[in-house]
């Protein structure tokens, strides 16, 4: 349900969610994300180990959910063209001051990725390192993506997974070796008692792949991260990271739309 | 390859190939031991026409997986009493049964003869199937070589088996339940037992017989590396009110509504 300022009734939940949080996110995070080349996810793993990205130089990127454009960044200096979209001013505020700081071209975008405002066929490659699909309905996002992508062009993102979802135990806050939510019935989900009040979207695999074939795209990998030895996280335990090498925390997905 | 085989009948008697490999012996002597038991379902599936999938039987009108077998070649890898095959042959497809196990087979030539119809069934494993390149439009597997043969031989061999455009369905445990399986034949609990990375090979104490199950990344890896394009996959989910499976190691009803149970993958390779 679409409210006066055109965000959905969760988008208006989350965006509201990062302007309240945004100050003391970036407070917690900016250092462990910034970096010259491109790192994705909760262990900032460099994408010239993960090989999602490779070369990116020339390429028309939109980033979905971009915060504070850390991400955006590193691609710029990678020789991409990028447009970073956040539906959170306080996160956009962050966004310029980097910017600016840089001495880099970014532009930036306030708006949802549930409806981005952009013509079909803008962009080479979509984005998001746990951006807005983690926040954003992916029955609303997705097809925007395939929307807004040339053909041949592909949405690389970085998100949570279906076992973070089902493992979670809300009472101790933390994952452990249960299945303690339903696989079956997932999308829409919050961290229970001890939410934070943001409104979060995952989906099962299948559901996943079924999404991206009905929004024209084909799904070229996806790629469970398995966090290395020594990798470290400002969003992370110790003790989480270890259960995240027994069981998948993290995925990419990479889909293309066909030429 | 063998002799060059033409699809049907051709490929009747051609030999089990004489190298098996170490678990395609293994489990080709444990189904040898256990073929009795699946008499009975083999009577029940044959005397039947709907397609269905597991253990739920969750019936192919359902899940829609299948692509439109009539006048299609079609071979079934680790068909055991094949009644899948005949399902398919019913709606106008040539089938080829194959199954490494010969007491399997034995039982279904049995079904053939009292049910019908026949179409020709191969002794042999599916990591070496006696079949020329490129001379199949559909490649099933439903509990068989699926589960039974290792993914990085099989789905190699499905690949070379099917005609560019031919499409490769198959079911699968569900990954949840494999990692919450116990040792002992028991159905799973909430726990998860075993690691999700590293999955490959799994042996279970109760029989010498050995499985393979892979990660959701995995599987989509090995598809486009051998030419296949991911097209769907279903995740079971046991009807509402669906009384206990007759296989005493599997989800009861109740976790299989919650987590899926089986898993079934549809590819196609690319023309």
């Amino acid at each position: 349900m679409a409210s006066s300022d055109g965000l959905t009734e969760h988008a208006r939940t989350n965006r509201d969610f990062w302007d309240a949080e945004s100050e003391g996110y970036q407070a917690e995070h900016a250092e462990f994300i910034a970096h010259e080349a491109p790192h994705w996810g909760l262990w900032q793993l460099p994408d010239s180990e993960l090989g999602v990205l490779g070369d990116v130089s020339g390429l028309d990127v939109l980033e979905l959910g971009c915060g504070a454009a850390q991400f955006g960044l590193a691609l710029v200096q990678a020789g991409a063209r990028v447009v970073g979209i956040d539906f959170s001013e306080r996160q956009l505020d962050h966004a310029r001051q980097n910017v600016e700081a840089s001495g880099l071209a970014m532009e930036l975008v306030h708006g949802s990725a549930e409806a981005l405002p952009f013509e079909d066929g803008r962009f080479d490659l979509v984005v998001s390192d746990h951006g807005a699909n983690r926040f954003a309905d992916p029955y609303l996002w997705v097809p925007e993506c395939a929307r807004v992508l040339r053909s041949s062009g592909w949405l690389a993102f970085s998100g949570g997974t279906a076992f973070e979802v089902v493992c979670f135990d809300e009472e101790s806050d933390t994952w452990d070796n249960r299945l303690h939510r339903d696989y079956f019935g997932m999308r829409q989900w919050d961290w229970g008692a001890a939410s934070d009040g943001s409104l979060e979207f995952e989906l099962g695999y299948g559901d996943w792949i079924r999404l991206f074939r009905q929004s024209g795209l084909a799904v070229e990998a996806l790629l469970e991260v398995n966090p290395p030895e020594g990798a470290r996280s400002t969003y992370r335990t110790d003790e989480e990271t270890a259960w995240a090498r027994r069981w998948p925390m993290e995925q990419i997905w990479k889909v293309r739309k066909p030429a | 390859m063998g002799a060059p085989l033409a699809h049907g009948a051709d490929l009747e008697g051609a030999e089990a190939r004489m190298s098996l490999s170490e678990h395609a012996e293994r489990n080709r002597k444990a189904w040898g031991e256990i073929a009795a038991d699946y008499v009975q379902s083999a009577e029940r599936n044959w005397a039947t026409d709907e397609i269905t999938w597991g253990v739920w039987d969750v019936t192919e009108t359902e899940v829609g997986v299948l692509p439109d077998v009539a006048g299609k070649d079609v071979i079934e890898l680790g068909c055991g009493t094949a009644y899948f095959s005949a399902w398919l042959a019913r709606r106008g497809a040539r089938p080829v049964g194959v199954d490494v196990t010969p007491e399997q087979l034995a039982t279904a030539r049995r079904m053939q003869a009292e049910h019908g119809p026949e179409f020709p069934l191969l002794e042999a494993s599916a990591e070496d199937v006696p079949a020329p390149d490129a001379s199949f439009d559909l490649v099933v597997s439903e509990y068989g070589a699926s589960i039974w043969a290792d993914p990085y031989r099989w789905i190699p061999e499905a690949a070379r088996l099917l005609r560019s455009g031919g499409e490769l369905v198959f079911l699968v445990n569900g990954t949840i339940a494999v990692l919450c399986f116990p040792d002992e034949e028991e159905p799973p609990t909430n726990e998860l037992r075993r690691d999700y990375f590293g999955m490959h090979r799994f042996e279970w104490p109760d029989d010498d017989s050995v499985e393979f199950h892979l990660g959701y990344g995995e599987w989509i890896h090995l598809f486009g590396e051998h030419g296949f394009d991911v097209l769907d996959l279903v995740e079971v989910r046991a009807p509402e009110g669906a009384p206990p499976s007759r296989f005493k190691g599997l989800p009861l009803p109740d976790w299989a509504r919650r987590w899926p149970s089986e898993e079934i993958w549809r590819a196609r390779m690319r023309a």
